[in-house]
C-alpha cells in the first residue's frame, strides 16, 4: 500500500469502522454516510500535513481503505469524494487571495454549461490529467480496482501550483511529523510546516461540519417539496422501509390526504416496520404481500422508492423487489419516483449485472432452518439489491431539487471531482 | 358487531351457480359461541321475526341449546323427510350431523370480525375485495348438512386443501357421497328434488371459501347431468349413472387431461434447460416429475412469496422424490423479490392456472403476473399448463375487480422463516392499517406464449374457440 507512515493512518477508530462495516455492524446508506464523515472529521482534525496534497492523499487512503471493507456500502465512497472535493473548493477559496495562481479543479464540461461558478473558470489545469478523468468517469463500476497509486502525485497533481510545492512534497513525503522545515509552503506562512495545516484545518473542519450538516437534515431537504409531488387521495406504493421515504410520506401526510401501499418486499418484511411507522402517524396504510403488486399496480398513482445508490448513468441499487415494483409500475405507466439524498449519487455504473450489485444475504432468511430437511441439495439466492435501469425510472427526488434520470451525470460531476472516481 | 358476513350471493352469481331461492336472503351465520347471550338472544330475534312462523325448539336458550339439541339429534345424515323440498326453511328438528367443530375457531373469528370493522375504514375502492372471512361452518339452522360437506368446509375454510384442481376433486367426490346417501322424498322426482338437496350443500361450501371456477364448472355440468336423468329410471340406478357421470368427470376432464398435458408440456423441455415455476400448481408439478421420469436433466427454479409460501411444499415433492434418482433435480428457492437475479439463467417459465378467461387472461395464484411479466420482459418463454375444464365465461381485465382475501393470519404453514422474531413481523389491524392479501392475480395475455391444455399448445388469443371447439354447450 501506498501507506506512508504517517500516524493518522494508525488511528484505531479506522480499524473499527473498517471492520464494522466488513461485519454488517453498519449497515444502510446514511448509517455508513454518517460513520465515514465522523472518522474523516477526526482524521483530518489529527493529521499533519504541510500542504493539501498530502492531506488529500491521507483522506484517499482512509477512504480506500473504507470502500475495500465494504464496496457495496457506495455512500463510504460517496462521503469521502464528497470531502475531498469540499476541502479543495476550501482551500482553493482559502488561498486564492494570497497565492498568485489560484489553483483550480478539474476540467468539467457541467462547469462550462453552468457557468455558475466563476471562482473555478481558470481551466489550465494539467492537461495530462484530461483523458485519464474521462476515462474513469465512463469505466464501469466492476473494474473499480483499488486505487492504483503508489506514487500519490499522479492523483493530486491536480492541485496545480508551483514547482517548489512538489518539489517541498517530495521532500516531506515520508516525514510529516514536522521535522522537514526545509521550505514551507509559498502559499502560507512559511516557516513552521505545522502552520500550514493549522492555518486551513478551521476552515476544513467548517466544510466537513457542512457536509455532515447537510446528511443530518438530508430527510428533511428531501421532503420539503413532498406536498407538491402528491395530490389528494392519491393512491401511493412503495416498498420495504426507505427513512427517504418514509420522511417524505410524512411530510406530505401534513398536507394531503393519501393512501400508501406498503409491499413488504421480503425476505427482510421490511415494509412491516414502514407500514407500522406511517399508519402510526396517521398515514392510511396497506401492507400487501409482495406477490400482489401486479394485481394492486393497476389502481396505484404513483411508486415511490428508495434507493440505495445512484448510479452515474442515472440508475439505481435498491433493495430487493424494487425492480418488480418498477416494471410492474412501467407496464402500467405509474410514474416511479426515487427519494434519496445526494450522498447516494456513486459516479459509478452497473451495466453488465444482473446480480444487482453482487451482494448476497443470509439464505436463512428465505428458508429457515426450521425446514432444515428442505435446505439440503437446495439452492436458496437471496440477493440485497435490484439494479434498477434509468429507463424504469422518471424522476428523482433529491435534497438537490428533483431531476430525470438523464441529468443524474451531471450532478455527479458538479458534487465530486473527478479525479476522485477511483479513489 | 357485524352479523355474518354475507358473501355467498355474489359469488354464487358469478359462478353461474343457482342455490335455491329464498336462501340466500340469510347468511350463514357466525359461530354463536363468540357472541355473547345478549347477542345470540338479538339475533335469534330477528331471525324469528323474518320468519314469522316461529320454531318451537329454539324459542328459549339461546343458540347454545339450540345447537346442542341438534347435536343431540344427529343422527342419519341427510336421509330425513324434513331436507326441505325447494322450502327454504324445512320444519322441526333436522337430522344435522355433529356440530362439535363449529365452535372451534370463536377467537379467530372475532378478530376477523374487527378485521372486518377496520377494512370499511380504508380507501372505499378496496372494500369490493370483501371481508376476510373465518370459517362459517354453522349452516342455517335447521338444513342438513351432509358430513362429508361439513368436513370439506372446514378444510377449504382453513385452507388445507387448496388449489383449483384440488378443490374441484374434493367437491365432486363429497358430492357423489351426499348423492349416494341422497333418498327422494315421496311424492318427488329424484331429477328436481336431488337439485334442491344440493343447493345448500354447495352454498355451504361457497360460505367456507369463495367457489372456485373449476368447482363452478363442475357443478354445473353434474346439475346438468342431474337435470337430464331419466324421470323413469329407478333411484338406484339414477344415483348409480350420476356418480358416472362424476368419475366420469374426473377421469377425462382432470386425470387424463394432466396426463396429456404432460406429455405436451414434457416436450417443451430439453437437457439443460432452466426451468423456472411459481408457487406450487398441481400440474406443473406433474409436468416436472413426468417430464424427470422421462430421464431428463434439468433445473428447476421455485419463486415463491407470501402469503402462501406454497412453492416450499413444491420443493419438498421435488426434491424428495427425485434425490435418490440418479438424475436428481436441481432446485433453486427463491421469493419473489430476488427474481430478476436470476431471470437471465431461465430458459422456460411453466406457470399454473386457477382459471383461463376468453381474452386469454390468466387468473391464478398472486405473484404469477409479476412472474410472467419478468419472464416475457426478458424473452422468456410463458408456458402456463392448464386443462379446459378451467376455462372462465367471459372477460376479466384486471385482478383487481375480482379477488379473494386470504384471511388474517392466514391458517396454514409457516409464513415467515424463523430467523427473525416472529412477533416483530405479524403486524395487527389498525384503524390506519389495513392488512391486505389478496390471493390472484390476472395475466394478462401479451405477458403468455402459450396454454398448454389436453387439446394441444394454443396462444392465447385463440383460448376464447376451445370451449366451442370441444362441443361445450353451457357456453
Amino acid at each position: 500500500m501506498s501507506a506512508e507512515p504517517n500516524p493518522v493512518l494508525n488511528l484505531p477508530a479506522i480499524e473499527v469502522l473498517t471492520s464494522k462495516l466488513r461485519r454488517r455492524q453498519v449497515v444502510g446508506s446514511r448509517p455508513a454516510a454518517l460513520e465515514t464523515l465522523i472518522l474523516l472529521r477526526q482524521v483530518v482534525a489529527k493529521a499533519r500535513f504541510s500542504n493539501i496534497e498530502q492531506l488529500v492523499e491521507i483522506i484517499r487512503t482512509v477512504g480506500r481503505r473504507l470502500v475495500q471493507a465494504q464496496p457495496k456500502e457506495h455512500s463510504v465512497g460517496n462521503t469521502v469524494r464528497k470531502v475531498l472535493h469540499h476541502i479543495r473548493e476550501e482551500y482553493n477559496t482559502a488561498t486564492k487571495g494570497t497565492s498568485a495562481a489560484p489553483s483550480t479543479t478539474s476540467f468539467s464540461i457541467s462547469k462550462f454549461i453552468s457557468q455558475g461558478q466563476p471562482k473555478r473558470q481558470n481551466t489550465g489545469s494539467g492537461p495530462n490529467h484530461h483523458p485519464q478523468a474521462m476515462m474513469k468517469a465512463t469505466s464501469t463500476w466492476v473494474n473499480h480496482v483499488p486505487a492504483p497509486p503508489q506514487d500519490g502525485r499522479r492523483a493530486s497533481v491536480q492541485i496545480n501550483r508551483k514547482e517548489d510545492v512538489q518539489q517541498e512534497e517530495e521532500d516531506d513525503d515520508d516525514s510529516t511529523d514536522g521535522e522537514g522545515s526545509s521550505a514551507g509552503p509559498s502559499t502560507t506562512t512559511g516557516q513552521d510546516p505545522d502552520a500550514f495545516a493549522k492555518g486551513l484545518k478551521p476552515v476544513l473542519m467548517e466544510a466537513i461540519q457542512d457536509v455532515l450538516d447537510e446528511l443530518e437534515t438530508v430527510y428533511d431537504t428531501v421532503s420539503k417539496n413532498a406536498k407538491d409531488h402528491v395530490h389528494s387521495d392519491e393512491i401511493i406504493l412503495t416498498l420495504g422501509m426507505s427513512r427517504t421515504v418514509e420522511a417524505f410520506l410524512k411530510a406530505a401526510a401534513h398536507h394531503r390526504n393519501f393512501t400508501v401501499i406498503v409491499a413488504e418486499t421480503g425476505p427482510s418484511y421490511s415494509g412491516h416496520a414502514m407500514a407500522a411507522s406511517l399508519s402510526a402517524s396517521s398515514i392510511s396504510t396497506i401492507l400487501v404481500p409482495d406477490s400482489s403488486i401486479y394485481a394492486l399496480m393497476s389502481r396505484v398513482n404513483k411508486v415511490f422508492l428508495g434507493a440505495h445508490a445512484i448510479l452515474a448513468n442515472g440508475g439505481a441499487f435498491a433493495t430487493t423487489g424494487t425492480l418488480l415494483a418498477a416494471t410492474a409500475a412501467r407496464t402500467h405507466s405509474t410514474p416511479v419516483v426515487i427519494c434519496a439524498g445526494q450522498f447516494k449519487l456513486t459516479p459509478k455504473w452497473n451495466l453488465y449485472h444482473e446480480y444487482g450489485g453482487l451482494d448476497f444475504g443470509d439464505p436463512g432468511d428465505v428458508l429457515g432452518f426450521e425446514e432444515g430437511l428442505l435446505t439440503d441439495g437446495v439452492d436458496v439466492v437471496n440477493p440485497h439489491y435490484d439494479y434498477l435501469a434509468p429507463e424504469l425510472i422518471d424522476a428523482f427526488i433529491t435534497n438537490d431539487g428533483d431531476h430525470p434520470p438523464s441529468s443524474i451525470y451531471r450532478l455527479i460531476k458538479e458534487t465530486y471531482d473527478d479525479e476522485d472516481n477511483d479513489l | 358487531m357485524p352479523v355474518a358476513t354475507n358473501p355467498t350471493p355474489d359469488v354464487a352469481d358469478n359462478e353461474g351457480h343457482d342455490p335455491a331461492g329464498g336462501q340466500r336472503d340469510q347468511p350463514p351465520l357466525k359461530s354463536q359461541k363468540q357472541m355473547t347471550k345478549a347477542e345470540r338472544r338479538e339475533l335469534q330475534e330477528k331471525q324469528r321475526a323474518a320468519k314469522a312462523q316461529g320454531k318451537a325448539h329454539n324459542a328459549g336458550g339461546g343458540g347454545q341449546a339450540a345447537s346442542s339439541s341438534r347435536a343431540a339429534a344427529s343422527s342419519s345424515s341427510g336421509t330425513g323427510p324434513s331436507s326441505g323440498a325447494g322450502r327454504p326453511r324445512p320444519a322441526g328438528p333436522a337430522a344435522g350431523p355433529s356440530y362439535s367443530a363449529a365452535s372451534r375457531p370463536s377467537a379467530a373469528a372475532a378478530s376477523a370480525a374487527e378485521d372486518a370493522d377496520n377494512k370499511h375504514r380504508g380507501p372505499r375502492i378496496f372494500s369490493h375485495f370483501g371481508l376476510t372471512r373465518q370459517v362459517a361452518v354453522n349452516p342455517k339452522q335447521g338444513i342438513m348438512i351432509h358430513p362429508a360437506i361439513q368436513r370439506l368446509a372446514l378444510q377449504f375454510s382453513e385452507f388445507k386443501i387448496t388449489g383449483a384442481n384440488a378443490r374441484c376433486i374434493a367437491t365432486l367426490t363429497a358430492l357423489k357421497s351426499v348423492i349416494e346417501d341422497y333418498a327422494t322424498p315421496p311424492h318427488s322426482t329424484l331429477s328436481r328434488h336431488l337439485m334442491a338437496h344440493l343447493s345448500p350443500q354447495i352454498t355451504h361450501l361457497v360460505a367456507a371459501r369463495p367457489m372456485s371456477v373449476t368447482m363452478g364448472n363442475a357443478i354445473r355440468q353434474l346439475k346438468l347431468e342431474i337435470s337430464n336423468s331419466d324421470i323413469d329410471l329407478p333411484e338406484q340406478d339414477a344415483k348409480d349413472a350420476l356418480c358416472q357421470t362424476i368419475d366420469n368427470y374426473l377421469r377425462d376432464r382432470i386425470f387424463v387431461a394432466d396426463e396429456v398435458i404432460c406429455a405436451l408440456a414434457g416436450k417443451k423441455i430439453s437437457d439443460g434447460d432452466v426451468i423456472l415455476t411459481y408457487a406450487r400448481s398441481s400440474i406443473v408439478e406433474k409436468v416436472l416429475l413426468h417430464a424427470h421420469s422421462e430421464g431428463k436433466n434439468f433445473s428447476v427454479i421455485i419463486v415463491d412469496s407470501r402469503p402462501m409460501l406454497e412453492g416450499k411444499s413444491l420443493l419438498r415433492t421435488l426434491t424428495s422424490l427425485t434425490s435418490k434418482t440418479p438424475n436428481p433435480i436441481q432446485c433453486t428457492y427463491l421469493l419473489l423479490p430476488a427474481l430478476p437475479s436470476v431471470i437471465t439463467e431461465v430458459t422456460t417459465a411453466f406457470l399454473g392456472a386457477h382459471s383461463l378467461h376468453s381474452n386469454g387472461a390468466v387468473y391464478s395464484r398472486a405473484g404469477t403476473a409479476l412472474v410472467a411479466m419478468l419472464a416475457k420482459g426478458h424473452n422468456v418463454p410463458v408456458v402456463v399448463c392448464c386443462e379446459t375444464y378451467k376455462f372462465a365465461e367471459g372477460v376479466q381485465l384486471d385482478g383487481f375487480t375480482r379477488n379473494e382475501l386470504a384471511p388474517q393470519p392466514l391458517p396454514s404453514s409457516s409464513q415467515f422463516p424463523l430467523s427473525k422474531p416472529r412477533s416483530s413481523l405479524v403486524l395487527q389491524s389498525t384503524p390506519k392499517l389495513a392488512l391486505l392479501n389478496p390471493l390472484y392475480d390476472l395475466t394478462p395475455p401479451r405477458n403468455i406464449t402459450a396454454v398448454v391444455t389436453e387439446v394441444g399448445l394454443v396462444p392465447p388469443s385463440s383460448i376464447s374457440s376451445i370451449p366451442l371447439a370441444m362441443g361445450r354447450q353451457t357456453v
